[in-house]
């Protein structure tokens, strides 16, 4: 089923920007015009996400703010934050919008600034990501976000023998395709060796185990299916799922599973009328590698228990089964809380056009996209695919 | 999870609805309280107004044993800011039927240990958590 369709992609450079927020989600909204061929004018609203700009920036009501740089005042803006997942749930409203006739063009994206450009410390802003943590049950204990990853990934090396060095080949996979996309924020070509030397930040994950804090932008189009034949390189919709799991983490049924993730791949998927082995990549939320390991058993690309020993054989490469992150993900291309999601559907929409340059897969026409938020209690998975 | 929950038995002792308030006057009395829905039987760590797996409105309070397994760990050696220490263990424990997140004092623990309540440590604003160490 075509649930709506991306008839226009833009981002920022993820990295770091002395750009005001308006001006850097700007340039990734003026190059999602340019790409669709529609200007301001043809808007309908603006699904924004920004995740923490009140506490990193002392910048709220951001919505109409960057609606009003842009273009496009006057349209229903709204400003969406559910942590990581910030951006995704921005844009699975925007595809309800245009799927339920509402609107015919919707804007979304966002924007966020995580790296010292913005004034803050490492330990200011480890204490400021803490807060999608339990404020009562969880942040005095004194947990961090490496912290809450750590404890999800501890317990899956425990039931399934993953090991640290399954991680390293994680961090090494994603480094060497960040450095095949321009748009990343590191990529480098590291050895094992050389991310099981790096400082311990949170047992069992060492520095090159952890995304990056980063800047940047990221914005698409969407549009009805009746609407998108009118533009020149439309990418389906097929699937958005989007699913809930209990916080505070100690309260969840089986933690590391990532029941939402399970939940949210199973809604996207029966959308689709597709299923996990008919995915030609994927985009998932390696916020740390563990993540993707988990994310990667939860969208059932690999068997459970498998993620680690089928990172370290190169079956998630991109020249693997199914390649993970090609984009350098999270911990290569960076993770601008806020922009993350919507670009991970700017990397889809350029994967199956075949637009995506030097880290391009060879005849990629189905994806999915895993997006997280919190301690994964915020999942939203979107398959998409070539339109026929 | 294996091990048994203590049903309320002291009457007065336990809060009849379980509130944030009352979770931290438990612990800083040296027991962890928890809620056992009627309906599905869950039982957690944390007041709730409703079963989160189930959605009864039917809660009863329980005192949770203040021993437990480790069920998973991590040290954390990037604290964020408003921490002083560095290097410290955060620990999920089952406690009976339920879970908690907590601090760690003493001993490194691995995953299946025993470890017991030791009291609490509180942030900078003064909001307590558990604070097991190896039995």
């Amino acid at each position: 089923m075509v649930r709506a369709s991306v008839v226009g992609a833009g981002m920022t450079k993820f990295g770091v920007h002395a750009t005001p927020l308006q001006e850097l989600f700007g340039e990734a909204a003026m190059a999602a015009f340019d790409d669709a061929g529609v200007g301001p004018g043809d808007v309908d609203a603006l699904h924004f996400g920004n995740a923490m700009g009140g506490q990193t920036e002392n910048d709220t009501h951001l919505a109409p703010k960057v609606a009003s740089h842009v273009g496009i005042a006057g349209v229903p803006a709204q400003r969406y934050e559910d942590a990581c997942a910030t951006s995704a749930t921005a844009f699975k409203n925007a595809v309800e919008a245009v799927e339920s006739g509402r609107h015919d063009v919707v804007l979304a994206g966002g924007v966020e600034r995580c790296t010292p450009q913005v004034g803050l410390d490492t330990p200011e802003m480890t204490r400021i990501f803490a807060s999608a943590s339990h404020r009562q049950y969880e942040q005095p204990t004194g947990i961090t976000f490496p912290g809450v990853f750590a404890l999800f990934t501890k317990r899956h090396m425990y039931e399934h023998g993953t090991t640290e060095e399954h991680l390293a080949h994680v961090a090494v996979k994603n480094h060497a395709n960040g450095t095949r996309n321009e748009k990343a924020h590191f990529g480098k070509h590291v050895d094992v060796e050389d991310a099981l030397d790096g400082p311990v930040i949170a047992d069992p994950f060492r520095l090159m185990d952890c995304c990056p804090f980063s800047d940047g932008a990221s914005a698409v189009l969407v549009v009805s299916d009746e609407y998108a034949d009118s533009f020149d390189a439309p990418v389906d919709v097929a699937g958005v799922g989007h699913a809930t799991d209990v916080v505070p983490m100690a309260d969840k049924a089986t933690p590391h599973v990532t029941q939402a993730a399970r939940d949210a791949a199973g809604q996207a998927y029966e959308q689709a009328d597709t299923t996990a082995d008919a995915m030609g990549f994927a985009e998932v939320h390696d916020c740390f590698t563990g993540a993707e390991i988990l994310a990667s058993e939860a969208l059932g690309l690999v068997p459970d228990g498998e993620g680690g020993p089928w990172a370290a054989e190169g079956r998630t490469a991109m020249e693997g089964e199914i390649p993970i992150n090609s984009s350098g993900g999270l911990k290569a291309k960076g993770h601008p809380i806020g922009a993350t999601g919507t670009g991970q559907i700017v990397e889809l929409t350029e994967q199956i056009r075949g637009d995506a340059g030097a880290h391009q897969l060879a005849g990629v026409e189905r994806g999915v996209a895993h997006n997280l938020g919190g301690d994964a209690a915020t999942t939203v998975v979107t398959v998409m695919e070539a339109r026929t | 999870m294996s091990g048994e929950r203590e049903v309320a038995t002291d009457g007065g002792a336990l809060p009849e609805t379980l509130t944030y308030e009352g979770w931290c006057d438990g612990l800083k009395n040296g027991r962890l309280f928890g809620q056992a829905c009627r309906e599905c039987g869950h039982v957690g760590g944390t007041p709730k107004a409703a079963c989160p797996h189930c959605g009864s409105r039917g809660l009863e309070t329980v005192s949770l044993p203040t021993t437990g397994e480790v069920y998973t760990e991590t040290t954390v050696n990037v604290p964020p800011a408003g921490v002083e220490e560095r290097g410290y263990q955060v620990v999920i424990v089952a406690v009976g039927d339920a879970r908690v997140m907590a601090r760690l004092e003493g001993e490194h623990v691995d995953i299946g240990e025993e470890v017991r309540l030791a009291g609490y440590v509180s942030d900078e604003g003064g909001a307590p958590a558990p604070l097991f160490e190896p039995v």
